[in-house]
């Protein structure tokens, strides 16, 4: 048995030149809900798409199950389910013919729970693909990822275009997965609050590069954000290594920080700070310091 | 593969039935021609009948790739329990079927017909062979035009060079005829184009 269904290997993708993923390698263990995180073209779901045979690397590698990438078999594809960004189905099929066409595709179709989720998401099952409102294509393209019991799931965006229900309900099916023994689940969303609900471990991409990747826990524990208000004005030479974000007014700072530890704290105690109090974070709020451009030069250093 | 063949079938059912269509007319007019002795087979009625093969298999190889790139079909098979090279040789076996439905019953009514009226079938044998296997050849060559013109973009240059090589593969069956260097010849030009669009569809990104 593989423990790790996903590696990512020195990963290298150009687009006309242009360099979309920056030798990313990660590996996602079995039974792990992993939170692939990004700014809209950061590469996330183009690294998805090369995980999945879709598009050929520039260079480095994939596996999914130990098998290449480039050259997955069939039986590797029916152990994954897969929900695209904008739910790439045939647009010119019939509801039902997609199914029984995805039915007669797959290794294993899970009956029971494919009826259970029709029936929640009542998909009218004679009008065509294209008729379907976003949010009806999304529950298609969930449900017919679901049915296939898969060991891998791999959500790009999936809760794109749903309503808060639709989303909720999405989010308690996803649960429902992760509850199997076994399943991993690769998630890639916009919606961080979705992904801290349910990912235990999370990366975070930028401008090519996987700038973070431990488990949530680690993230939060591992950057802090701290208040910090000095007797007079904030001193210009704080220099501290793998610093995030810092923004100076006054007597105030408010600092960003990865791995804080105890000899970082003695060098901020040496400036003999009035007060310095730590500022909770949430995922989003450490995904925007992570990601917010220009004033960050040390980011690219900082990885966490 | 079965799902899939299934698939391409239910896609181009249309040319399904115009192949159907086709076939059920060459028996008719062997049958009006042997029985009746009204002469239909002629120059002009065989050069029309050579064209529509020619359109019929070309257009099917197109429609089946261009309608797969349209609706990104493979990029959702892709990621079913279906690998690139089996979506893609589903789709050639489907074409051959095609084909094979096309041009069979014509070639068994021929037999039956040579038979009924005591011809030496021995005597034809290489010959039905040759011309059996050249017209089945010629089409099979159409149609793997057909799916290298559907996967690729429109652009004018390749879209005439293929054309172009469609119209030599026309010209090789009219100059030399129903003989074994033809069979050879489009043989490996079909193997060329076969192994062309297999690299290219299991390459590109879906």
């Amino acid at each position: 048995m593989n423990d790790n269904p996903i590696v990512v290997d020195d990963l290298v993708k150009y687009y006309d030149g242009r360099c979309v993923l920056d030798g990313i390698s990660l590996a996602v263990p079995r039974g792990c809900i992993y939170g692939l995180l990004g700014r809209n073209g950061s590469g996330k779901t183009t690294m998805i798409r090369i995980l999945l045979g879709l598009e050929p690397p520039t260079r480095g590698r994939t596996l999914v199950f130990g098998e290449d990438s480039t050259r997955l078999s069939a039986k590797a594809h029916g152990r994954v389910g897969y929900v695209a960004e904008g739910h790439n189905l045939i647009q010119s099929y019939r509801v039902s013919r997609l199914i029984s066409l995805c039915k007669g595709l797959s290794l294993h179709w899970n009956d029971e729970f494919f009826g259970h989720l029709m029936e929640t998401f009542r998909l009218p099952m004679d009008r065509r693909v294209r008729e379907l409102s976003a949010g009806m294509r999304a529950q298609l393209n969930l449900a017919l990822a679901m049915a296939i019991d898969p060991e891998l799931l791999i959500l790009d965006d999936p809760t794109l275009g749903l309503d808060t229900v639709a989303r909720r309900q999405f989010l308690e099916l996803a649960i429902d997965v992760i509850q199997r023994q076994g399943r991993t689940i690769l998630f890639s969303s916009h919606i961080l609050g979705d992904v801290e609900r349910i990912a235990d471990r999370v990366g975070i991409l930028l401008a090519g590069k996987i700038v973070v990747d431990c488990t949530l826990e680690e993230l939060k524990d591992r950057v802090k954000k701290l208040r910090i208000i000095f007797p007079e004005r904030v001193p210009d030479d704080l220099f501290m290594t793998e610093i995030i974000n810092r923004q100076s007014q006054g007597r105030e700072m408010v600092l960003t920080i990865a791995n804080w530890n105890p000899q970082k704290r003695a060098i901020l105690e040496t400036f003999k700070p009035a007060s310095c109090a730590e500022v909770p974070m949430s995922l989003e709020d450490i995904f925007i310091e992570c990601t917010r451009p220009a004033s960050t030069p040390a980011l690219q250093e900082s990885e966490v | 593969m079965l799902t899939l063949i299934g698939r391409e079938l239910r896609d181009n059912l249309a040319h399904l039935i115009l192949a159907g269509s086709f076939s059920f007319c060459t028996v008719a007019i062997a049958i009006v021609t042997a029985y009746w002795g009204i002469s239909w087979i002629s120059l002009p009625i065989s050069g029309i009948m050579g064209i529509i093969l020619v359109v019929l298999y070309t257009s099917l190889g197109a429609v089946q790739m261009y309608t797969d790139r349209t609706n990104r079909v493979s990029s959702l098979l892709a990621t079913l329990a279906a690998t690139r090279s089996r979506i893609l040789a589903a789709r050639v076996l489907t074409g051959s079927l095609i084909i094979l439905a096309t041009l069979v019953p014509p070639l068994i009514t021929a037999v039956a017909i040579m038979s009924l009226e005591e011809a030496p079938l021995v005597f034809y044998r290489a010959t039905i062979a040759e011309v059996f296997a050249t017209v089945v050849l010629t089409s099979f060559a159409c149609y793997c035009v057909g799916l290298l013109l559907g996967w690729t973009t429109i652009k004018a240059f390749p879209v005439f060079g293929l054309l172009f090589l469609m119209a030599l593969v026309v010209l090789l069956v009219v100059i030399k005829g129903f003989v074994l260097t033809a069979i050879v010849l489009l043989l490996l030009f079909s193997v060329a184009c076969l192994a062309h669009v297999w690299c290219r569809f299991t390459s590109l990104p879906l």
